[in-house]
């Protein structure tokens, strides 16, 4: 081997790196290094827009790094590293985006039991889905609601907070007691259905406050009225 | 006329050699990069779950956090330098350039370790909240990576002052450079995700 190795790598398969290229990105990387640092510190704008404008910034820097110092795009073509990279960037925001959606919905929607537990205390919900929650607890009076031949008595209902109130199915058929005027189906503290098979009776406890309407699902003639007082 | 030759279809086979090295370790960034990803999803979700405990604006120093920045920045800068001298096949200003990348990683590693001691010492560990779990391992995992970084940058300096610049150990400063700028790509999505937006 006459030649010195090092003259085998000198020619260029790959757009080299020149002082001028890493300076360039150096400056301006430090440039959108402490434009996001003045923003952020100083508060001239704030919220998301302020939030907005640093995550842009860092992908802008992210581009003249990619650009200035890995020199992504100049190679040889077909340039399969800029493919590469930005496929793995489609999968990233795919993934990272997804996630981020996904999760907060399901934030969003299932409470952890303990809030969930503190949210039913404070509002006075006595029952969610049919579970009782802990409010309402002591002794509280009780109020019948009969429905026989198809004829609800008494027809409304006067009771306090926390009271409970019972239906009695004397007819032949099930009973579907939901809350609102027909067709228009409500719930009331957290109850949207109460099956009530014949011959049986079901309670429900009045923990919010107000005037109410109730109906059976099926024969919507079979309605009546209670009131809550605080 | 036949050594020219043989001299030209070896300049080839290198230069294809190394394209694939070089596509190779483009693939394993890209992955590393999808990691990353999924590290920066799980911090976004649960940033807000501090169980009651401090949040990152009352834990994070933005002082601390912006110099680390530029001393990484710095030392993505001088790899580069480090590297064009590497190629030109200048030992000396190779050693000095990666020696001075080198001694800045190790100030930045410093830093980030102070860091996470002083939170310790606080009683903020990786076991406190979902937030400081997220933030360990996100941060942790990019300390990782410099570490071993500086462990190859080492390895391959003492190669260097031993054996001189072959075609093979400037092949190996290319990858280590590459990898170099990676970290600090991904270090700035750190700085603005996880300290900047704490402040915002």
């Amino acid at each position: 081997m006459s030649h010195p190795s090092r003259n085998t790598i000198s020619k260029p398969s790959h757009e080299h790196g020149t002082m001028r290229s890493y300076v360039i990105g150096f400056v301006l990387s430090l440039v959108f290094t402490f434009i996001p640092y003045y923003l952020v510190v100083n508060r001239t704008i704030s919220g998301n827009l302020l939030l907005a404008t640093i995550i842009g910034i860092a992908v802008l820097q992210m581009i003249i790094q990619i650009t200035f110092f890995l020199h992504l795009g100049r190679g040889p073509k077909p340039n399969w590293n800029l493919f590469f990279f930005i496929g793995t960037v489609g999968i990233i925001l795919i993934v990272v985006g997804g996630s981020i959606m996904i999760i907060n919905n399901l934030n969003y929607n299932m409470l952890p039991h303990d809030q969930t537990k503190k949210l039913t205390n404070d509002e006075g919900i006595y029952q969610i889905g049919g579970e009782k929650t802990g409010a309402c607890q002591g002794q509280h009076d009780n109020h019948k609601v009969t429905i026989k031949n198809s004829q609800v008595s008494p027809l409304q209902t006067l009771a306090s907070k926390c009271d409970t109130l019972t239906f009695i199915n004397e007819d032949d058929e099930a009973r579907e007691i939901t809350f609102g005027t027909h067709p228009d189906h409500g719930s009331y503290a957290g109850e949207d259905e109460l099956i009530v098979r014949k011959g049986r009776s079901k309670s429900i406890t009045l923990s919010e406050a107000g005037s109410y309407q109730f109906h059976d699902h099926i024969k919507a003639e079979i309605a009546g009225f209670f009131t809550v007082t605080p | 006329m036949v050594t020219n030759h043989e001299t030209a279809h070896m300049v080839d086979h290198e230069a294809e050699a190394n394209d694939r090295v070089m596509f190779g370790f483009w693939v394993y960034l890209m992955t590393d990069l999808l990691m990353f990803a999924v590290l920066f999803a799980v911090y976004a979700v649960l940033h807000g779950k501090t169980l009651g405990g401090e949040s990152g604006r009352e834990l994070f120093s933005l002082p601390l956090a912006l110099t680390g920045t530029l001393i990484l920045l710095t030392s993505s800068f001088t790899c580069g330098i480090g590297m064009i001298a590497a190629r030109g096949g200048k030992k000396n200003l190779t050693l000095l350039w990666f020696g001075v990348t080198f001694i800045l990683g190790l100030a930045f590693l410093g830093l980030e370790l102070y860091e996470f001691t002083e939170l310790i010492h606080e009683g903020h560990t990786l076991r406190s909240n979902a937030f400081l779990s997220s933030f360990f391992v996100l941060v942790g995992t990019h300390g990782l990576h410099i570490t071993s970084g500086l462990l190859w940058m080492a390895i391959t300096l003492v190669y260097v002052i031993r054996r001189g610049l072959n075609s093979h150990l400037v092949r190996k400063l290319a990858l280590l450079s590459l990898f170099w700028h990676f970290l600090d790509i991904v270090w700035i999505f750190i700085f603005t995700i996880v300290y900047l937006k704490a402040f915002v």
